[in-house]
């Protein structure tokens, strides 16, 4: 009945629009909804306002031919690393649900390990095997040859370090939509007479569309806003170049109009997302408790067996044999991980309240913009989506003006590098309550509320519990994503407040790499404990989309 | 098996997780106001944290004061003072090139203090309106690796780099480091814009290399991928610690020759930093000897004060040095970016 009334007043203003939410949720919602507008949408503001404080200047950057293929290359970029991850992640996603693959359990498990491997550490690895004189290339020359067989550098290398280290987000969701389908489609089309093939190209394809452009847009965006591994590989892309326009010529004006147009470009590509979803819906839960087919593999077994060692040798074996053999021997691991507790304690507490506080935010957004659709909900999906555009740096500098001028007792705490991981990471936490809302019939709010329940204790008795397993999801890939944030964290951290990135960072400018591997490993190893949850907790998250 | 998976899945994952969140954000409110008090001199550090830590430790033994310490890129420091200029968060500013310096004295960001300790300081290497201070230097230099270099090719000037024998086999750091820039803006001065634009554009035809950073040179020439580099002092040395087959040159050392660019690392006090007494005896005691040695011998830097023993680094008596002042070079910096697109 409410969500009725609020379709008829979608044209109708913002002021009708409140009132009929007043009438629902009350002024907390009306409150936390400016907030969180507030918080998220202030740093783009200050950034348009630095970036239009020049007037025409603007526009002659946008006309400039590098600008246009800085945009070229970084597209380039991000659309090579998409479809390298689609070919990394989509097949291992069907064989390990669909096929009696052994081991695909623990396959499973280690295959979303590579989103505990930050991608500037995973560049690093392919630096020194691929890199012009890494170990391949010194031992083809030691064999006589002449030039470098292989050269990471660049655009190539770029893309393939950035797909090796984002696949999982399409294993993950791709594989629990996988997983959670329902197998009478399926058998309908073998009794018409298709083969796993056909069925898999006419049936299970077609439904996993949503879940492989979800995964797919992860991996896009994040290609999009990587500083560290594009850096460390030499490619030119709008982060690099805008890092340039900061730190060589200090010119804030240019690195706020460059972010504006990459702020631009994620949007269009938010925007194509969805309606290219349409408004088709693609919710085909499994309704009993049937597993899916599971298909034989036969003489096919070998060879996935080979190929789902390769993936995962060149994602997540490699880059830790090679840290392990950095880092020497077990007690200099002991030795880092006793002389940085406080490094990994700082790390560990800053995520925890970030991903929390996320979870809430998140909670409440997804609520509002399911249940109340309307201009409010608009504003507050966009609102939280810039967290997947603005560059970490820039973020950083925004939030440092802001801050240092009107939250000065805020500025120089610990609470702004949280501040940092909330904004940036903020929509992998809407994303999880949203998906997991969509499953929720509103009908059993509304037959708690006619039970006498106020609208809060309906969402807390009936809703929340629900879906707790997509908040949980939520909160831990924000979690993992702010554990391993470093560009915002480099400028928001307060004066001798030092995070496990940061660490990485500085000992890697010292060129201790023994202790640059060492804190790697335990940031590895801690991130990788909650992804281990995500996996048991699957079944929700191919409702991350 | 599946029982305990069953149990792993609803306790680990719900329960067990939000109570482990819950304690967590609690501890958000103890540590709060954990962040620097008034009372600590905050320090924003380019400098390597392995160089200035020591010194750092030092004097808080000695004079009992707090400092926080945020070491990070030099440029990276700058931007951050930059955004916090309406309530400036730093007390010292220490940069690893002194231009950076003169970037933030354009703003008016930088209290005046001429240190006492200063005084024996050649000119060239403190701000003339005593806006900041030198505290050690480095020099751009040639370095080759001594596998691929024969005694008799070793080059004495940077001119020769442009000769067909290097082709593709120079390496150098991009304007993005600002020593380079230093380094380009002093060409710029000494041959004058035509001859300066006409010597690198020869380099760049002759294939020398590009590479983001400093590290990226001494790295890159130590193990073999280039022949030649073009960089800093300290690096040569950083690379003989790492067992790298590594020699260094300073070029261009003939009555005629330009001489060496000499690139000062710079302190300087914020103005309307909060601690303005710590912060000037911060920067009297990074000038006086213990903290010196401590800073020169960390990172293979070259004393700028008479008195201090170089350890292994040519001391600057004993090279010849380009002479030109920070102001020069921080002018000339808008036409050098725009001369040289290709750095």
């Amino acid at each position: 009945m409410v969500s009725s009334d609020v379709r008829r007043v979608e044209l109708g203003g913002l002021g009708t629009l409140w009132r009929s939410q007043a009438a629902a949720l009350g002024t907390p919602a009306a409150v936390g909804t400016a907030l969180i507008i507030l918080l998220t949408a202030s740093p783009l503001v200050n950034l348009l306002a630095s970036a239009f404080a020049g007037g025409s200047k603007v526009f002659a950057i946008l006309a400039n031919s590098s600008t246009l293929s800085l945009i070229a290359r970084t597209v380039l970029l991000a659309t090579l690393a998409t479809l390298w991850a689609m070919i990394l992640g989509l097949p291992p996603a069907w064989i390990l649900t669909r096929t009696d693959l052994p081991g695909r359990r623990i396959l499973q498990v280690i295959g979303v390990l590579p989103l505990a491997i930050p991608p500037y550490i995973g560049a690093f690895t392919y630096i020194t095997l691929l890199g012009p004189v890494g170990w391949v290339n010194t031992t083809y020359r030691a064999m006589g040859a002449g030039g470098p067989i292989v050269n990471i550098y660049g655009l190539w290398g770029g893309a393939l370090v950035l797909g090796l280290f984002t696949y999982p987000y399409i294993l993950l969701i791709v594989g629990s939509a996988l997983k959670g389908s329902d197998p009478a489609l399926e058998e309908a089309a073998r009794a018409a007479g298709l083969g796993p093939v056909g069925i898999f190209l006419r049936v299970t394809f077609p439904l996993l569309r949503p879940s492989l452009l979800a995964g797919a847009l992860l991996v896009f965006l994040y290609a999009l806003s990587d500083f560290g591994a594009v850096s460390l590989l030499r490619v030119n892309t709008f982060t690099t170049e805008i890092f340039h326009q900061l730190n060589t010529r200090f010119d804030q004006r240019n690195a706020a109009i460059l972010s504006a147009i990459l702020i631009l470009l994620t949007a269009v590509v938010l925007i194509a997302q969805r309606k290219s979803l349409g408004r088709r819906s693609f919710v085909q839960r499994r309704s009993g408790t049937r597993p899916p087919t599971i298909y034989p593999l036969g003489r096919w077994k070998v060879p996935a067996l080979c190929c789902s060692y390769l993936v995962l040798s060149g994602s997540v074996f490699l880059p830790i044999a090679l840290l392990l053999y950095q880092t020497g021997s077990p007690l200099n691991l002991l030795h880092t991980l006793i002389a940085g507790h406080r490094y990994l304690w700082n790390s560990l507490w800053t995520a925890t309240v970030a991903a929390t506080v996320a979870s809430g935010l998140g909670l409440f957004v997804a609520y509002l913009t399911q249940r109340r659709k309307g201009l409010a909900g608009l504003l507050l999906t966009s609102a939280t989506q810039l967290g997947y555009a603005i560059p970490g740096t820039v973020l950083g500098l925004s939030l440092i003006l802001l801050y240092n001028a009107y939250l000065p007792w805020i500025y120089g705490t610990a609470a702004m590098v949280i501040l940092g991981y909330l904004l940036r990471f903020l929509p992998q936490a809407v994303q999880g309550s949203t998906a997991a809302l969509v499953q929720v019939n509103p009908n059993l709010e509304e037959a708690a509320r006619s039970l006498g329940r106020s609208p809060w204790q309906a969402l807390r008795e009936v809703t929340v519990p629900l879906i707790r397993p997509g908040i949980a999801a939520g909160w831990m890939l924000v979690f993992i994503s702010s554990m391993k944030e470093l560009a915002a964290t480099l400028l928001l951290r307060p004066a001798g407040f030092d995070t496990l990135p940061v660490r990485i960072w500085i000992a890697s400018i010292e060129v201790d790499y023994a202790v640059a591997a060492a804190t790697s490993l335990i940031l590895i190893a801690i991130t990788a404990l909650p992804l281990f949850l995500i996996s048991r907790l699957d079944a929700t998250v191919s409702q991350l989309d | 098996m599946a029982h305990f998976r069953r149990l792993v899945r609803r306790h680990l994952s719900t329960r067990l997780l939000s109570s482990w969140a819950f304690l967590l954000t609690v501890s958000l409110l103890l540590h709060v106001h954990a962040a620097a008090s008034a009372s600590e001199l905050v320090i924003y550090s380019g400098r390597k944290e392995s160089a200035i830590k020591p010194v750092v430790d030092l004097f808080e033994r000695q004079t009992g004061i707090k400092v926080a310490l945020k070491t990070g890129k030099t440029s990276g420091l700058a931007n951050e003072m930059l955004q916090e200029r309406g309530r400036p968060r730093a007390d010292i500013f220490i940069a690893t090139e002194a231009g950076v310096c003169e970037i933030l004295a354009k703003e008016g960001l930088l209290e005046p203090y001429a240190s006492p300790g200063a005084r024996a300081m050649p000119a060239a290497h403190k701000s003339t309106r005593g806006l900041w201070t030198g505290i050690s230097g480095r020099a751009r230099v040639i370095i080759y690796n001594k596998n691929l270099v024969r005694e008799s090719d070793i080059p004495n000037s940077i001119f020769g780099l442009t000769e067909a024998k290097w082709k593709g086999k120079v390496a150098i750091a991009g304007t993005r480091e600002r020593t380079t820039l230093a380094w380009l803006s002093a060409l710029l001065e000494v041959m004058g814009e035509a001859k300066a634009k006409a010597y690198i554009d020869k380099l760049l035809e002759n294939g020398l290399k590009v590479l983001p950073d400093n590290s990226d040179v001494w790295r890159g020439v130590g193990s073999g991928e280039f022949a030649v580099g073009l960089t800093n002092s300290p690096n040569y040395h950083l690379a003989l610690e790492a067992k790298l087959p590594v020699g260094v040159v300073y070029p261009d050392q003939g009555p005629a020759g330009m001489g060496v660019l000499v690139n000062p690392n710079a302190v300087a006090i914020v103005k309307g930093a909060k601690n303005l007494d710590q912060a000037r005896r911060f920067v009297d005691f990074l000038l006086s000897k213990p903290s010196q040695e401590l800073l020169v011998h960390h990172a293979f830097e070259i004393p700028l004060l008479p008195g201090i023993d170089p350890g292994l680094v040519r001391p600057l008596a004993g090279f010849r040095a380009l002479q030109i002042s920070q102001e020069r070079l921080a002018d000339l910096e808008d036409k050098t970016i725009a001369l040289f697109p290709g750095l």
